[in-house]
């Protein structure tokens, strides 16, 4: 197997000034291609994680602390490492800074110097994928909230990417925008992208390899999907639910009804029900 | 939920109420004495950009009766944020109305009225600014000039209910809150003014799953207690379990409005607006099940296939 291109261990990071850690003894590592979910309460070190991975912050202390061959711990390491990993933050609007959709896409790539005929079919080329042509011209402070985060992601991929962490891309949207991130995160994963998804929704943790559950700063879990849901302790402690499918067979197993295993998503759960009946 | 300018289609899915009403206790808030009814009359309202005027809603018209529970649905852009702002009174429309229970705009009994409504924007914590947590309650009490004693009550109320009590959290400074305390002291700050109708944007992004069931509970009570509430969100499932009517808004209109309904007409519509069925209506539709018996929680759902 090649080398994780995250390939992280034993991270510490500390706000200036706070008395505790907000990420401590990390482990976290994620090959090409695979798609890491991490989740966790509100205030957990979701966010705090996605800065370090991206080189934007610098970990207090590492045994590795490697991302896409560059060395989190060193300056040159970090800056390297925004070229390579992409991140898309929770709110759009600190990301968008151009005065139009299309030069705010263009951005990241006339910093790299690219030619200009470049920038231009990439660019048409990331707003046909995410919907945007007919807002190329829109300013950022007129798109709705779920268009401000499209625009941003378009943003952020257009820059040729080796690994993309994203904190939470689809709350703000509507579902078939969330669709949309969807489809496109599973792309980039065929792609070969390191993919680290930070969520709230339960059902997008659903298709990961991985899923990474935070605490206070700390990895508590590190394992399959179905292991996490079936703790329920967990769960609860972790400020987590459950899919609607799973919510339906642990109600149904309430009710001293329980189906075969836990199914989810609709499709599992409808064959639980009528693998019962 | 009736397709704008069509004919009904077939029976809609009978109100019931959500499933977080039923657990809450109506008796738990006296946060509103009766929810205030509100219709929008032909509401218009555009922005500028550039010379040109885009239109955000146009032509918008609902009834939303006293005690009622709207969903306020449709695409990113489609113009529910400018409504919510539209409904408070923050922008005035070009054309139409909005009736607060059956008293047009203009004059003092108006007036009067709009200060009951509160509007709970989206991520409002980024609106937190005072020292304390009690301090930032208190901010919206002190500015309808309320007494004293009357602020003090209402804020220890508001804190209350959205489970942050006052002897735990009032000095607490918002910013040492984690998220989800800052959102839930931001709908405080709100509910301390005793809100009639609440009108709330995308309250439940970017919280975690616990954080938006106690949000969902509290929404549950609130309508329990029979204060009048607009749902805007892109979450059709919480929607789904909070809200009796629906109202999709497309491109600025009225694509449909009234009790939800999911037969093919309906489904095509909320798929055209890039939204989705509720999933447990779906698991409802792919059993073969009514429609009309569909259910609003996991819960109910496990009650009928046990």
């Amino acid at each position: 197997m090649t080398a994780p291109l995250l390939d992280i261990s034993g991270l510490h990071y500390r706000y200036p000034g706070a008395r505790s850690d907000a990420l401590a003894d990390l482990d976290l590592s994620v090959h090409e291609g695979e798609f890491v979910a991490v989740v966790g309460a509100n205030g957990s070190g979701k966010s705090t994680l996605a800065r370090l991975l991206g080189g934007l912050d610098r970990p207090a202390a590492a045994r590795r602390a490697g991302a896409c061959g560059h060395d989190l711990l060193t300056g040159d390491g970090r800056l390297a490492a925004r070229r390579d990993v992409g991140v898309l933050f929770q709110n759009p609007e600190n990301q968008l800074v151009a005065e139009h959709v299309e030069e705010d896409i263009a951005f990241g790539l006339e910093n790299l110097g690219w030619p200009s005929a470049d920038i231009r079919r990439r660019v048409d080329e990331m707003l046909a994928r995410f919907d945007l042509k007919d807002l190329r011209r829109r300013e950022p402070h007129l798109l709705s909230g779920g268009q401000k985060q499209r625009a941003a992601l378009a943003g952020v991929l257009a820059i040729p990417r080796r690994a993309i962490v994203l904190d939470e891309p689809t709350a703000m949207l509507d579902p078939a925008g969330r669709a949309d991130v969807l489809a496109a995160v599973a792309a980039l994963r065929v792609e070969g992208l390191a993919v680290v998804y930070i969520t709230q929704e339960m059902d997008e943790v659903v298709g990961a390899d991985t899923v990474v559950g935070l605490e206070g700063g700390s990895e508590v879990y590190a394992g399959g999907v179905d292991d996490l849901f079936a703790d329920g302790e967990l769960v609860r402690r972790l400020n987590l639910g459950l899919p609607v499918a799973a919510e339906v067979a642990q109600e149904l197993a309430r009710r001293g009804r329980p189906l075969p295993a836990l199914p989810l998503t609709l499709d599992a759960l409808l064959a639980g029900l009528s693998e019962r009946s | 939920m009736k397709g704008a300018g069509k004919k009904a289609g077939r029976a809609a899915v009978k109100a019931r109420g959500g499933a977080d009403a039923a657990v809450a206790s109506p008796t738990a808030t006296d946060t509103s004495a009766a929810g205030m009814g509100l219709a929008c009359r032909g509401v218009t309202f555009s922005y500028e950009e550039g010379r040109e005027a885009v239109p955000a809603v146009r032509d918008v018209g609902f009834e939303l009766a006293a005690g009622g529970s709207l969903a306020l649905l449709g695409a990113s852009g489609a113009g529910k944020s400018t409504l919510l702002q539209l409904v408070r009174g923050l922008d005035e429309p070009e054309a139409g109305a909005v009736v607060l229970d059956g008293v047009k705009p203009g004059g003092e009994r108006y007036a009067a009225l709009r200060r009951e409504i509160g509007l709970v924007f989206q991520i409002p914590e980024l609106q937190l600014f005072a020292a304390s947590a009690r301090e930032d309650v208190a901010f919206g009490p002190r500015r309808l000039r309320w007494s004293d004693e009357r602020v003090k009550e209402a804020v220890s109320a508001a804190l209350e209910l959205v489970g942050l009590p006052e002897e735990k959290f009032g000095d607490r400074h918002p910013y040492a809150l984690s998220g989800g305390e800052q959102r839930r002291l931001a709908l405080a700050g709100v509910l301390a003014m005793k809100p009639r109708l609440l009108l709330l944007d995308e309250p439940f992004v970017s919280l975690d799953p616990g954080t938006r069931r106690q949000l969902a509970g509290i929404l549950g009570r609130l309508k329990g207690a029979g204060v009048t509430i607009i749902l805007a969100t892109h979450d059709v499932d919480l929607a789904w379990a909070l809200c009796d009517d629906v109202l999709v808004l497309s491109a600025g209109e009225v694509a449909a409005s009234g009790a939800w309904e999911f037969d093919a007409a309906a489904r095509d519509l909320l798929v055209r607006n890039r939204l989705r069925e509720p999933q447990l209506v779906e698991l409802w539709r792919r059993l073969g099940r009514d429609l009309a018996t569909a259910p609003r929680t996991a819960a109910e759902a496990a009650e009928a296939l046990a």
